[in-house]
C-alpha cells in the first residue's frame, strides 16, 4: 500500500461503512467502518465468538448485512453480483470439498464453475505447486486434514482472485504447508488479503495491519487504519 | 514455476465469456451425476425399498387375482412416491454438511443454475428407478406397462416430484427429525400429482377414469411446481 | 393509497378497543340467530344448524391462510421477523378453524350419511389443508424462533402451500366425481337458501371472521412482545459482559 506523490490515497479494495450483522435480535458486530487498500495484507484477530467468521461471511456474500454496507472493489456486498464473486477467493472453516470426488475432479469442477481459461493446465499447475499431484486421483475422503487444507487453498486460488478472504487458513497445515501458505497467499504481491487468524506470533511476519474484533466492535490498526475512511467516498458515490 | 506465476491475479475481465453460464450448468450437472454414481449404493437401497413396496402390496392387497388392473395405478404411484422419499431425503443434506453449498454460493454462478443441475441429475436417477419398477410390475402382474404413454406419465410425475422436493430439501440441517419432516411437508403438496397420475395411468390402461382432464392436471402441476421451485430456490438457499 | 394506509393504521391501532366488543356482540347475534331465528331445515333437521358455524369457519380458515401468505411474502421481501410472528399466529388460528370445519362437518354429516366420514370432496380437501399447514407449524416449531433462515424456509413453504390450495381443491373434487355421493350437505351456492338462513349466515360470517382476526392479533402481538423481550434480554446481557 503506498501513498502517491500528490498525497491522495488509492481507492480501497475492501471497505465497510457502519456495517453491522445481527442474527435475529442478537447483534454480532455493529457500526464497523474500515478501508483496506489494494495489495494490503490485514490480519483479522479476536477471541472465539467475537465475530471474525461472521464478518468474513458478510464480506463473502454468504450472509446479508443487517445494517450499513461493504464494498469489494467497486461492487457492493449486499448486491452479491457475480462480478464481485469472481473477484474473491474464499477459505472457510471447513474445507468445502466433495469427499467422494478426487482432488483432480474437485479442482476441475471448480475451475469449470469459475470459467477459468485453460482449466486443465491451471489445475495441474496448482496441484503440483501444492504437493497434491501424486494423489490427485484418490478420493478426497482418505486425505489428511493438512492435505484437505492444501486442496482448499488450491480451490480458493484457481480463478486467480484479486482479493483473498481467509478464515483461519493455518488450520491443519504442517511446516511445509505453512511455508506454501505464506508464499502463495499471505505474502503474495498484488493481492489484497484479509485473513482471520489465531496464530498471533506469525501475524507480524506477513500482516501490514490488523482488524481486531471485540465486544461487537471492530477496531482497525496499522495499514487498515492508515487509509482514511474518506477514501470510501468515491465508492459511496458509485452506490447511489 | 514461481509462486508469483501461480498466484498472479487475473486480468479483470469486465464480463464473463459468452456461454459461461451454460458451461457452469453443465459442470454442476456433471458433478451431481458423478456424485450420484459414486453414491449408487444408496440408490440401490432406494430401488430395493421400491421392490419391497410392490411385494408388500402384493401380499397385503392380495394382488394375485385375475383382475389386478384396477389396483395397478395406485400400487405404482404409491411406490414411486415412497421410493422418491427414500431417494431424495439426502439431496441437499450432504452439500450442507460438507460445506460445499457455501462454495457453490460464493462462485459467480446464478443460484438457479445450481438448482437446474441438481434437478436434472436427480430426475434422471428417480426416472431410472421408476422405469425399473414399471418393468418389474410388468413381469409380476402380467400387464404391459412399458408403453410410451405410461413412460411419459412417469416422467412427468418424477419431474414434478423432484422439483418440489428439491426446494423442500433446503430445510436446514440443524432441524431435528429432518428426514421425517421432509415427506410430511412434501406429500400434502403433492396430492394433486398423485391423484392426477393415478387417474391418468388408469386412463392409459383403459380403466374407467371419469371426464376430468387428468393428463392436463399432471402437466400443469409439474410446470407450476418446477417454475415455483426454480423461482423460490435462490431465496431458500441463501444463508 | 395513502388513505388506505391511514385507514389500516387506524384500524390496527384500535384493535384492542374495537375487536373484543364487536366480536362479542356478533357472536351473541350468531348464537341467537342460529338457534332461534333460523328456520328448521326440512330434510336434515336440527343438526343442520351447525351450518352457521361450519361455513363461516371455512371462510375464516381461508382468510387466516391468506394472512399467512401475505405475511410470508413480507418475510421474504423485507427479511422482517415480525412478519414471521404474524404468519405463525395466522397459521395457528387457521389450523384451529380447519379442525373446527372438519369437526362440524363430521357431526353435521353423521345423521345424514349414517357414517362419520363419507369422503365428501370439500371435507377431504380440508383434511389435506389441515395436514399441510399443520406441517408448517411442525417445521417452524422444530427450529429456533429467532432463526432467520428457518423463518425464510417456512415462508417459502407457506407461499407454495397457499398457491397449491386451489389445485388441491380442484383435484380432490374431480377425484370425488368418480364415485358421486348420494347426499351432499346443503351449502350456499349449491341450491337457493331462504332469506332467513342467508341473514343468519351473513351474521355468522362476520362474527367468526372477527373472532379469527381477534385471535390472530392476540397471538401475533404475544409473539412480537416475546421477540422484543428476547432482544432486550440480549442487550442487557451484552451490557453486563462489557
Amino acid at each position: 500500500m503506498s501513498v502517491s506523490p500528490t498525497g491522495a490515497h488509492p481507492a480501497p479494495m475492501i471497505a465497510a461503512r457502519s456495517l453491522g450483522k445481527r442474527y435475529g435480535s442478537v447483534p454480532v458486530f455493529e457500526d464497523a467502518t474500515f478501508a483496506i487498500a489494494p495489495g494490503a495484507r490485514i490480519a483479522l484477530t479476536g477471541a472465539n465468538g467475537a465475530g471474525k467468521s461472521t464478518l468474513l461471511a458478510v464480506l463473502t456474500t454468504l450472509a446479508a448485512p443487517s445494517a450499513g454496507e461493504a464494498w469489494i472493489g467497486a461492487h457492493a456486498v449486499s448486491r452479491a453480483s457475480s462480478a464481485l464473486r469472481r473477484t474473491i477467493g474464499v477459505l472457510a472453516h471447513r474445507p468445502m470439498l466433495y469427499e467422494e470426488l478426487s482432488p483432480g475432479e474437485n479442482l476441475r469442477f471448480f475451475a469449470r464453475l469459475y470459467d477459468v481459461p485453460a482449466a486443465d493446465e491451471r489445475c495441474e499447475e496448482l496441484l503440483r505447486a501444492l504437493g497434491l499431484w501424486r494423489r490427485r486421483d484418490e478420493p478426497t475422503a482418505v486425505l489428511s486434514r493438512g492435505l484437505h487444507q492444501r486442496l482448499a487453498i488450491a480451490r480458493a486460488l484457481v480463478h486467480r482472485p484479486a482479493v483473498l478472504l481467509l478464515d483461519e487458513p493455518e488450520t491443519g497445515l504442517d511446516a511445509d504447508g505453512l511455508a506454501l501458505l505464506d508464499e502463495l497467499m499471505l505474502c503474495a504481491p498484488g493481492v489484497t488479503v484479509l485473513a482471520a487468524t489465531h496464530r498471533l506470533e506469525r501475524v507480524a511476519r506477513w500482516a501490514d495491519g490488523t482488524l481486531h474484533c471485540a465486544r461487537g466492535r471492530i477496531a482497525a490498526s496499522g495499514a487498515a487504519a492508515a487509509t482514511p475512511v474518506e477514501a470510501c467516498a468515491p465508492l459511496v458515490a458509485v452506490r447511489t | 514455476m514461481s509462486a508469483h506465476d501461480v498466484l498472479r491475479a487475473a486480468t479483470p475481465h469486465a464480463e464473463p465469456r459468452a456461454g459461461a453460464t451454460l458451461g457452469a450448468t453443465c459442470a454442476v450437472l456433471a458433478k451431481d451425476l458423478r456424485l450420484l454414481w459414486r453414491r449408487r449404493a444408496s440408490w440401490l437401497a432406494a430401488a430395493t425399498f421400491a421392490t419391497l413396496s410392490v411385494l408388500t402390496y402384493a401380499f397385503a392387497f392380495d394382488l394375485v387375482t385375475d383382475d389386478v388392473r384396477p389396483l395397478l395405478p395406485g400400487v405404482l404411484w404409491v411406490t414411486f412416491l415412497f421410493a422418491g422419499v427414500v431417494a431424495l431425503g439426502r439431496a441437499f443434506a450432504d452439500e450442507t454438511e460438507q460445506g460445499t453449498l457455501d462454495a457453490l454460493l460464493v462462485a459467480p454462478v446464478p443460484r438457479t443454475t445450481l438448482y437446474a443441475g441438481k434437478l436434472v441429475a436427480y430426475f434422471c436417477a428417480l426416472l431410472a428407478i421408476d422405469v425399473a419398477m414399471l418393468a418389474l410390475a410388468t413381469v409380476l402382474f402380467n400387464v404391459g406397462l412399458l408403453t410410451p404413454q405410461l413412460l411419459l406419465l412417469t416422467a412427468l410425475g418424477a419431474a414434478g416430484y423432484v422439483s418440489l422436493t428439491l426446494l423442500l430439501g433446503t430445510l436446514g440441517s440443524r432441524v431435528h427429525a429432518r428426514e421425517v419432516l421432509l415427506p410430511v411437508l412434501a406429500l400434502p403438496l403433492l396430492m394433486p400429482l398423485l391423484i392426477g397420475g393415478v387417474r391418468a395411468t388408469g386412463a392409459a390402461l383403459d380403466l374407467p377414469h371419469g371426464d376430468a382432464p387428468w393428463l392436463w392436471l399432471l402437466v400443469v402441476f409439474t410446470f407450476w411446481s418446477a417454475a415455483a421451485s426454480a423461482l423460490l430456490f435462490p431465496l431458500a438457499v441463501e444463508r | 393509497m395513502n388513505a388506505a394506509r391511514a385507514l389500516l393504521g387506524a384500524a390496527h391501532a384500535a384493535r384492542w378497543t374495537a375487536l373484543p366488543p364487536l366480536t362479542g356482540v356478533a357472536m351473541l347475534a350468531l348464537i341467537v340467530g342460529a338457534v332461534i331465528v333460523a328456520p328448521r331445515e326440512a330434510v336434515e333437521g336440527e343438526v343442520q344448524r351447525l351450518f352457521y358455524i361450519h361455513v363461516p369457519a371455512a371462510i375464516a380458515m381461508y382468510i387466516a391462510y391468506g394472512i399467512t401468505f401475505v405475511a410470508s411474502l413480507v418475510v421474504l421481501w423485507r427479511r422482517d421477523l415480525r412478519a414471521d410472528a404474524v404468519a405463525r399466529a395466522a397459521t395457528s388460528v387457521g389450523v384451529l378453524f380447519t379442525a373446527l370445519v372438519l369437526a362440524t362437518g363430521a357431526i353435521w354429516g353423521q345423521p345424514i350419511w349414517g357414517v362419520w366420514w363419507a369422503w365428501d370432496a370439500r371435507l377431504t380437501s380440508t383434511l389435506v389443508l389441515l395436514l399441510l399447514f399443520g406441517g408448517y407449524l411442525l417445521a417452524r416449531s422444530l427450529a429456533d424462533e429467532h432463526d432467520e433462515q428457518a423463518a425464510r424456509f417456512a415462508a417459502i413453504f407457506a407461499v407454495v402451500a397457499f398457491l397449491d390450495i386451489p389445485i388441491i381443491n380442484m383435484s380432490v373434487r374431480w377425484w370425488r366425481t368418480l364415485h358421486p355421493q348420494p347426499i351432499v350437505l346443503r351449502m350456499p351456492g349449491d341450491q337457493a337458501l331462504p332469506d332467513a338462513m342467508l341473514a343468519v349466515l351473513a351474521v355468522g360470517v362476520v362474527a367468526v371472521v372477527l373472532l379469527a382476526l381477534w385471535l390472530v392479533a392476540l397471538r401475533a402481538d404475544t409473539e412480537q412482545l416475546a421477540q422484543r423481550a428476547a432482544a432486550l434480554r440480549a442487550a442487557v446481557d451484552r451490557r453486563e459482559d462489557a
